[in-house]
């Protein structure tokens, strides 16, 4: 693995270390990441999980800004969180820019005796950190690379959301994170639900200013999510960056039980990479990775998924979905690990694709790995266009060729938004995610 | 109405159509009928529009217009209808969503006013009674999870909902029981009218017992070899096909 990884130009490691002084509790923790980083290294082409997304590429031009830390409290253009808001849905807001809380666009943060809150990571860095320590242990997991070690040492802020045994969230939870051109954000959330808590999480990704969607700008974002036996958590994770960003996102998923459905839109980035990992560790868990990845131009989003299967009679269903135009790239691998003890596993997994354009490219790659004799394991890969028929049965009902391919994509897209339980998620998505294919379906007004 | 003449057509640069010639005047109704293989699905899909169907002579006029000039959805547009043999399933697309999208083109092409969503559910709601549909079956996606007679029914009810004046019925019959085949049948009677021509293009003569057509062809080695009234198809049915190519090739 070590070939396949390269070290990072050395003067970066010392500035990591530097900068660390100046941000928010946890330092032992940062040092062991920042010392993990030269030595993790950065995935190159070469390795497996990164055959085609180069991210030393990408990232070079990044490195003299890996640990500048962003600038106080930043001024934004007003109306900029208009296009990013979720109309019907009353929620607890946090926006965060370039990583750093923004109090004034943000709701107070929630706080009770029982353990509840809902608000910026940074203030609890200094109350003893049982999280941390768990993270700790993580940290030198081999699915780890460097840049998950840049963020374990620089992550300036991030969500925190901690519900304590037997609570529900009473609101859904959304957290802004907005990137300003030419800046780097590390942020680091932190979802945990006791005993059968619930929570509904929306992460939402976008570049700051209409003006900065022709810039770029690099996002690494890290979260991470406990739940305990009985726990319930809806995730909704929206990418939608302008065309020249560069945005890296784990989600890292540990599961004593519970129940975790992930709905993961990625529309936006010059290039995103996003791994969800979940290890499904207790009997009886269960776990839905659904997605959606629209690209177009020279857009470049790799999807990554892997599923542990660590005990007996738990179950995964994973459902991803992508809309492929332009010269684009879209890249999904979905892995699922069946370990020995995981007896009665059931599992499946599926994942379509729909290219619109014949300089558009999609590597799709579903992986088994089953070590249990007694387990149902299903996947299955796809990749298509649209059916001539349908569009021809469309057009003697009187659609334009134009509207009849919308509206065929639409209906494929629409398919990972049906799964969403949140009725005004899913319409917020079909105009805002799906607007650039509706635009020119003018029968359809 | 249609006017059809010498029309040769290829699939895949094999010959289908041989030179047709067929003439359907306002109120028409008109049967095709023909041994399998003849080229009555290729001439549906050339009146409709169908990539991948080649013109290779001919012409076929419209209302006076040149039809094979229009793309599919200016067929439609113009008031061309075409029942599908095999009715396309499209998942996601709801049957209300893609009628009113159909029906409101059609209107902004005929410089009318689009109809708003109380409106249009009015129409819906009368017309789904005539093939006897559940209006909520509408709001189900198009012709997903529908049992055969099912599509059948909704092909004349789109049928209904646009109201076209030239409506090609490609074997519309085919797989349907003797009661959805009379539910489609009392529909499409409903739908005859003195401005709408209709032709009907079948491997049976069944369907010819419910829907009376005033012309019937017989189409076969893609040219119409006769032509009579609704007596031919009787006399095809005790006989079968083959008298009528002997004595064409006589």
């Amino acid at each position: 693995m070590s070939m396949a990884m390269q070290v990072p130009p050395e003067d970066v490691a010392p500035e990591i270390l530097a900068a660390i002084s100046n941000l928010p509790g946890a330092s032992a923790y940062r040092q062991a990441c920042a010392g993990y980083f030269a030595q993790a290294g950065i995935p190159t082409t070469r390795h497996e999980d990164w055959k085609y997304t180069d991210l030393p590429r990408a990232l070079a031009p990044w490195w003299p800004k890996l640990s500048t830390p962003a600038a106080g409290e930043a001024m934004l253009d007003a109306g900029v969180l208009d296009a990013l808001l979720v109309d019907g849905l009353d929620v607890h807001r946090l926006v965060f820019v370039d990583g750093c809380f923004h109090a004034g666009l943000s709701d107070a943060p929630l706080r009770a005796d029982t353990g509840l809150y809902v608000g910026p990571i940074a203030p609890l860095l200094d109350v003893p950190p049982t999280w941390l320590e768990l993270d700790a242990a993580e940290a030198q997991a081999p699915l780890y690379h460097g840049m998950n070690a840049a963020n374990g040492a620089l992550f300036t802020d991030g969500l925190a959301v901690h519900v304590p045994d037997g609570q529900a969230l009473p609101r859904p939870v959304q957290a802004i994170c907005l990137s300003r051109s030419g800046q780097v954000a590390h942020l680091r959330h932190h979802i945990r639900l006791g005993a059968g808590a619930r929570a509904t999480v929306i992460e939402q990704y976008a570049s700051a200013h209409a003006a900065d969607r022709q810039d770029g700008a690099l996002d690494n974002a890290m979260s991470q999510v406990a739940l305990a036996e009985g726990a319930d958590l809806t995730h909704y994770r929206l990418q939608q960056h302008g065309p020249h960003h560069l945005h890296l996102g784990r989600v890292q998923v540990t599961q004593q039980g519970g129940r975790y459905a992930s709905h993961a839109v990625n529309l936006g980035s010059h290039l995103c990479r996003l791994d969800i990992v979940a290890g499904l560790r207790q009997e009886g868990a269960s776990c839905e990775l659904n997605g959606l990845y629209m690209t177009d131009g020279r857009q470049h989003t790799d999807c990554h998924t892997h599923v542990d299967h660590h005990a007996p009679s738990c179950s995964s269903r994973e459902f991803f979905k992508g809309v492929i135009d332009g010269r684009s790239h879209a890249v999904f691998n979905g892995k699922i690990v069946v370990h020995a003890e995981a007896q009665k596993t059931d599992s499946a997994q599926s994942n379509a694709n729909l290219v619109l354009s014949r300089q558009a490219e999609i590597d799709t790659k579903p992986e088994l790995e089953i070590y249990a004799d007694d387990v149902k394991c299903a996947h299955g890969a796809t990749v298509g266009q649209l059916d001539a028929n349908q569009l021809f049965y469309l057009r003697s009902r009187g659609f334009t060729e134009p509207a009849a391919r919308q509206t065929l994509t639409v209906a494929f897209a629409d398919e990972v938004l049906a799964r969403m339980p949140d009725a005004p998620v899913r319409t917020y998505l079909e105009r805002v995610g799906l607007s650039r294919l509706a635009a020119a379906t003018e029968v359809l007004a | 109405m249609l006017k059809i003449e010498d029309l040769h057509a290829a699939v895949d640069g094999k010959p289908i159509l041989k030179g047709i010639n067929l003439e359907v005047k306002p109120g028409e109704v008109h049967a095709i009928m023909g041994p399998n293989g003849s080229g009555k699905s290729t001439l549906s899909n050339v009146i409709a529009g169908r990539d991948g169907y080649e013109v290779t002579r001919g012409t076929i006029r419209y209302n006076g217009k040149d039809l094979l000039a229009m793309s599919p959805e200016e067929r439609s547009w113009e008031g061309v209808f075409l029942a599908f043999q095999y009715p396309v399933e499209i998942p996601g697309v709801n049957n209300v969503y893609l009628l009113k999208a159909g029906l409101n083109a059609k209107r902004k092409h005929q410089g009318l006013s689009e109809l708003d969503a109380m409106d249009f559910m009015g129409l819906v709601r009368e017309k789904s009674s005539l093939v006897r549909l559940d209006p909520d079956f509408l709001k189900r996606s198009v012709n997903e999870g529908f049992s055969g007679g099912e599509k059948k029914r909704n092909e004349i009810f789109q049928m209904a909902v646009l109201e076209p004046q030239l409506a090609i019925l490609d074997e519309t019959d085919s797989g349907l029981d003797i009661d959805a085949l009379r539910i489609v049948a009392d529909g499409v009677n409903t739908l005859r009218s003195p401005e709408r021509s209709i032709v009907m293009v079948t491997h049976y003569q069944r369907l010819l017992d419910y829907i009376e057509p005033d012309v019937v062809h017989v189409l076969a080695g893609g040219r119409i070899l006769k032509s009579g009234d609704k007596m031919l198809a009787k006399e095809l049915e005790s006989r079968g096909y083959e008298w009528v190519l002997e004595e064409a090739a006589a």
